[in-house]
């Protein structure tokens, strides 16, 4: 009850925040009759209207995170913050071993068999990726790529 | 007959021998992703796309390769479902009530090889339905104009909400904030920035590689990350047993029941292999009440239904992606995101104009049903292998794969950053019981929503009158307004 009324009520500030920002947008010039703010603020006003139903009759909390699942959750994210800070610094081969390494651990892999793990991944895809394929892969500070 | 010469054309196309190859890999690849249990179709396409996009694959290639992964997936999504119980995505809930208690019963061989039967029967039908119909849609979709657009999507909308989740307020609020999201970036009417924040990776709007993946594959690592502490999975053993010719025989109306019921679904905007294959099941059961019937205890008729069903919706999904430019299903969506990104406006000229990315398409997909039955009744070992591959392996290989593929496409960290946020608010979306396909459909479909509303009124100097203008404005008004009170009258018809 409690999630979906706080979604509500978040979501309800800034449909309103949104019809605001639609009313001001600054039209230079207009060939039609409905023009840039129209649709927004219609938008706006069914997501509001959506939210204010949302709030009268919640549904049932159906989850209930416990701290582990809630820890494992956080440092995922992290990582992957991480990784995008790194990906371009440090290259795709050096984020990617310590990323991989730490998502493998996450879900139960021992230590070392993980950090093996993600450098084998790592070389393998960057030649996999940056030679046959030829997308785009950042080589970063290992290639001296700068 | 026009059909057989366009399906040659197509024929030409899909047998090329890049686009022959990519029919293979994206079926094995699908079957692959498939068969995982947690990750379905749309994952699979979504975390496929950015590479199929950044190694400049041709439009038509790009699409054969990513629907095989689509339909593959379909097709793969059975096998966790029987040996696993674990059901890949929504699609494949139905096959695990009566697939798994086979798969008990010592008949996993049998329950595998009888459900790749069913998936190539429900797919080759729904297929040959799809010849016949989508160039008589086109020609009926040629006459819209502007406010035939708006009700037509106005129409998916409402069957969306209607049909799709448990609480239709919150598609809405789905399809709203894909709609909204649709509106960042630069007007195109008038020039004016609107909701962009200053941001200049904004200006053009979001990019769609972003919001799906990160909708998609970032917030399912979450939620693996989330389940991983819970369950531990007990693969049970495929067994000798094989499929025998009465077993087929003995399901063959219920294949094309299912067949039937599943292409109609299917082809029904914004639903999807879930419905399709809850209805066909349901329809079966109420058939077979009273006649020895099994079901949810390893019947083979409550197995052949579902995977009849689910795979001819996932055909049946591309009839008004292609002819209408308006998705069938959620993965879907991402294919018409797919197409719009090669510049390619998927709708009525489609089969006319291009006919060689339609058709092209179409046939690749009989090739492809066909390369799927092959690789999965004598290669379903291969497969069944995959399914014990670790969560701790391949994890860093999804998250790898999307940075990749989201990296490659602008050289941006901006939309690694981006991608993050947008898998957090989908996942907090998913907990509390959101849909995130009405968001893919909402921000695929916004842009062309409002530029056929802002034209229908610019048509008719700002009288919203214009919309209820012909016979067509009024069958889809009528067909709208059916969608959402339908459920509301057979509820209290049952009673």
């Amino acid at each position: 009850m409690l999630y979906d009324r706080i979604f509500a009520g978040v979501s309800l500030v800034l449909s309103g925040l949104i019809a605001w920002t639609a009313y001001h947008f600054d039209v230079p010039f207009q060939y039609e009759p409905l023009g840039p703010k129209a649709f927004p603020i219609i938008l706006s006003i069914i997501l509001a209207a959506c939210c204010v139903w949302m709030m009268v009759k919640p549904d049932q909390n159906v989850w209930r995170p416990n701290k582990e699942v809630f820890t494992k959750i956080a440092i995922g994210l992290v990582i992957m913050v991480l990784y995008a800070v790194l990906f371009e610094e440090a290259g795709f081969i050096i984020s990617t071993t310590i990323v991989g390494a730490i998502f493998s651990w996450l879900f139960g892999e021992k230590p070392l068999k993980a950090f093996l793990y993600a450098l084998v991944l790592s070389l393998v895809s960057y030649f996999l990726l940056a030679d046959l394929m030829e997308l785009n892969v950042p080589t970063g500070l290992l290639l001296g790529d700068f | 007959m026009d059909v057989l010469h366009y399906l040659s054309i197509g024929f030409s196309v899909a047998l090329t021998p890049l686009n022959l190859g990519l029919v293979l890999a994206g079926c094995f690849i699908g079957t692959l992703i498939g068969s995982l249990p947690g990750i379905g179709p749309i994952n699979g396409v979504a975390i496929l796309l950015p590479l199929a996009y950044s190694i400049g694959l041709p439009p038509e290639s790009a699409l054969i390769l990513l629907a095989g992964v689509y339909y593959g997936a379909e097709y793969g999504g059975r096998i966790s479902s029987i040996l696993l119980n674990v059901p890949g995505d929504a699609g494949a809930i139905m096959t695990t009530l009566d697939g798994y208690p086979m798969a008990k019963r010592g008949e996993g061989g049998r329950a595998l090889a009888l459900s790749a039967v069913s998936s190539f029967f429900g797919s080759m039908g729904a297929l040959l339905l799809m010849v016949i119909f989508a160039p008589l849609l086109s020609k009926l979709a040629i006459q819209f104009g502007p406010s035939e657009y708006v009700w037509l999507m106005i129409f998916a909308f409402t069957c969306l909400a209607t049909m799709v989740g448990k609480r239709p307020i919150k598609t809405v609020v789905g399809v709203v904030i894909g709609l909204l999201f649709a509106t960042v970036g630069i007007d195109s009417g008038t020039g004016v920035l609107r909701f962009t924040m200053g941001i200049p990776n904004l200006f053009d709007g979001v990019d769609f590689l972003v919001v799906v993946i990160g909708m998609f594959a970032i917030s399912e690592v979450l939620i693996l990350l989330e389940s991983w502490a819970r369950n531990d999975l007990k693969l049970t053993p495929v067994g000798k047993s094989f499929i025998s010719f009465s077993d087929i025989m003995a399901v063959k109306w219920v294949i094309f029941r299912s067949t039937l019921s599943g292409f109609l679904i299917g082809v029904l905007p914004g639903t999807g292999a879930s419905i399709a294959s809850a209805v066909a099941y349901g329809t079966e059961k109420r058939f077979a009440e009273g006649k020895d019937e099994h079901f949810g205890n390893g019947d083979i008729r409550g197995l052949a239904a579902p995977e009849a069903a689910n795979n001819a919706s996932a055909a049946g999904s591309m009839v008004p992606m292609l002819t209408l430019g308006i998705p069938g299903s959620g993965t879907t969506a991402i294919l018409l995101g797919a197409l719009m990104m090669f510049n390619i406006t998927p709708g009525p000229l489609l089969f006319e104009q291009q006919p060689n990315i339609a058709w092209g398409l179409i046939a690749s997909m009989f090739i492809g049903n066909i390369a799927l039955l092959v690789m999965n009744l004598p290669m379903i070992g291969v497969f069944v292998k995959l399914l014990s591959i670790k969560q701790s392996y391949l994890v860093p290989i999804i998250v790898m794969l999307t940075f990749v593929g989201i990296y490659s496409i602008h050289g941006d960290t901006f939309d690694l950053f981006f991608m993050i946020v947008l898998g957090v608010f989908a996942f907090i979306l998913r907990k509390l019981g959101f849909s995130l396909a009405p968001v893919i459909l909402g921000l695929v479909l916004g842009e062309v929503l409002e530029e056929n509303l802002r034209r229908a009124l610019s048509i008719s100097g700002g009288d919203w009158s214009i919309l209820l203008n012909g016979t067509m404005t009024y069958v889809l008004a009528i067909a709208t307004v059916a969608a959402l009170t339908a459920p509301r009258i057979l509820k209290t018809l049952k009673k």
